[in-house]
């Protein structure tokens, strides 16, 4: 009894001090940003790793998504006979929830992940303490470019994945089941609210690129040094990532219109 | 291993190869403008080193670098029990132990990037122990460390790799830098590879830049964690002449730990032997005279032998 209890309180002091180290590297990234010298350079190379090389993943996996949602959707509606509010339907929940959090899901696994074991192998390989010897910060030079990219990266990505997901389900809903094309286009354009619905989903993915590029930066900085330690801390990152985004998103949800 | 053998190899290629190290550099040595130039201005090495008072200043500098009293565990492992050396500004010091005695360690210990859980590390009369990280920077700024496995930044090119420290903290031109790059590889024998990646070198190649990389800011103290493991014996004798003549003419405070005891005895004028979390220090001559059992058992029969010819031969002004 006295061992669970003492387990229990060594747990939740972990936890208390894991929350307090990350809040402490956070702050440290946000007072890197506007410190000269500037790292524009590295912030393009970070972008073009996290945004770039997940656009064709980003582009198949809306496209794809957008069609189940279609044919789904469609054969729902059409049992109450308002198949005609599919471009609605499809626009409302892409917009504002499977938008951001898929395509933070996804982003999560392809960039979150390699810029947590890239880190953390500069770790184990000493990079990173060749870095501090050379008097420079590697929290301003490695974490803070990434972390800005993936933050930046989110909204774009996010708007490409709604985009080609609307495109999936106009494919199947139009193409295939012989809605008319302007009803369900038409009906995506009255229902989707510029300021209360795309301000939604741009405000979430800033959010989850921001606590993304703050968590996979985090561990891999923070792994221990060798691979199974790299090996952990990326498995980390997608999981610790993936319930931060999805617990963000609730809260995101609740609090919008109140 | 053969000493003698390799003191005899090594003392004809030294003949050989006299005029350099008569004081003929692979590169011109830089003038004090140059050095100012390339160092970053205003280190906190620089202002220390300069005390006033003579009686001071030779204090401090038998203390450039000062471990007191240093205690340091890796979960039960304890590496330094009350640990305390000092490092003389301006000299060559080899460290020595076995493996896993915390050789590579003291070296991090110096740097800053290991705290001990007791005790103080000093670095030019400033204590690094309590120093925050951005002024540990300042200091470092005057400390050049080569890591046992390089830890170059493997997404950047060599010249990228050893012009960073100059284009962060000097204002130099990037065709500057692109001379010093240059200029610093030919000193330790490298020509050509600027534009390749850390992957495409060989160990040996890999080790040079990094050494290269160490120097290039011309720091006022070197750490080396085994600068010839990996190495050719041409590479070995040029990375040996290279660092004397670092010590020699810019009078560099080097702290070397190598299992290369040839050219590490040869260029150490103090030896620090690591053992059972403390530590014995004395010049080599003394090291070679002493009788007690943990250096004789270390150094063993041949590197004494080796000590004492090597002693005999500075007396007569030939080694």
């Amino acid at each position: 009894m006295i061992g669970a209890i003492r387990d229990l309180g060594s747990r939740s002091s972990g936890l208390i001090e894991g929350m307090g180290q990350i809040a402490t590297f956070g702050s440290e990234l946000v007072f890197a940003l506007p410190r000269p010298p500037s790292r524009f350079g590295f912030l393009l190379r970070a972008l073009y790793d996290a945004g770039v090389l997940s656009v064709a993943l980003l582009c198949l996996s809306g496209f794809t998504v957008g069609m189940v949602l279609g044919l789904q959707l469609y054969t729902t509606l059409t049992r109450f006979g308002a198949e005609e509010g599919l471009g609605a339907v499809v626009g409302l929940s892409l917009v504002r929830e499977l938008g951001p959090v898929l395509t933070g899901l996804l982003v999560t696994g392809r960039a979150g992940s390699a810029i947590t074991a890239e880190i953390g192998s500069m770790k184990a390989t000493e990079q990173l303490d060749g870095l501090r010897m050379m008097a420079i910060d590697p929290v301003h030079f490695v974490a803070m470019p990434r972390a800005l990219a993936l933050t930046l990266a989110m909204p774009l990505l996010n708007g490409l994945f709604i985009v080609f997901a609307i495109a999936g389900a106009y494919s199947i809903g139009v193409s295939l089941q012989g809605l008319d094309g302007g009803v369900y286009l038409s009906g995506l354009e009255n229902a989707v609210r510029f300021g209360d619905d795309v301000g939604q989903s741009l405000v979430k993915s800033l959010v989850f690129g921001a606590l993304l590029g703050l968590i996979s930066t985090y561990k891999g900085y923070s792994c221990q040094p060798d691979a199974a330690g790299v090996a952990r801390a990326t498995t980390s990152t997608v999981v610790t990532a993936s319930v931060c985004i999805l617990l963000s998103d609730y809260m995101i949800t609740a609090f919008w219109d109140v | 291993m053969d000493f003698d053998l390799l003191f005899r190899l090594r003392y004809f290629d030294c003949k050989r190869r006299n005029a350099f190290r008569l004081g003929e550099p692979t590169r011109p040595s830089l003038d004090r403008t140059q050095r100012e130039r390339v160092r970053p201005g205003g280190s906190t090495l620089q202002n220390a080193a300069e005390a006033p008072e003579d009686s001071r200043a030779s204090y401090q500098n038998d203390r450039f670098i000062e471990v007191r009293d240093a205690n340091l565990a890796f979960g039960h492992r304890q590496v330094f029990k009350g640990l305390s050396c000092q490092f003389a500004k301006g000299k060559v010091h080899l460290l020595l132990g076995g493996s896993g005695t915390g050789k590579s360690t003291l070296l991090r210990m110096i740097g800053g990037l290991q705290r001990p859980d007791s005790g103080e590390v000093r670095v030019a009369n400033q204590s690094l122990t309590n120093l925050r990280e951005r002024d540990l920077g300042q200091i470092r700024k005057g400390i050049g460390m080569l890591f046992q496995n390089g830890a170059l930044l493997d997404s950047m090119s060599v010249l990228e790799n050893i012009g960073l420290p100059l284009r962060e903290h000097t204002k130099e031109s990037p065709s500057a830098i692109r001379e010093r790059v240059a200029e610093v590889l030919a000193s330790v024998g490298l020509d050509r590879v600027e534009a390749l990646l850390p992957r495409q070198l060989s160990g040996g190649m890999l080790r040079r830049v990094a050494f290269a990389r160490a120097i290039v800011m011309e720091p006022e103290i070197l750490l080396c964690d085994e600068p010839f493991s990996g190495l050719d014996p041409l590479n070995v004798s040029r990375i040996e002449d290279l660092l004397m003549q670092l010590n020699r003419d810019l009078g560099l405070t080097i702290v070397v730990t190598s299992h290369h005891m040839a050219s590490s005895l040869r260029m150490a004028k103090q030896m620090i032997l690591l053992r059972d979390g403390g530590c014995i220090a004395g010049t080599p001559e003394e090291l070679a005279d002493s009788s007690d059992e943990g250096i004789v058992e270390f150094l063993g029969e041949d590197g004494r032998a080796y000590l004492a010819r090597l002693h005999e031969l500075r007396e007569r002004g030939e080694a």
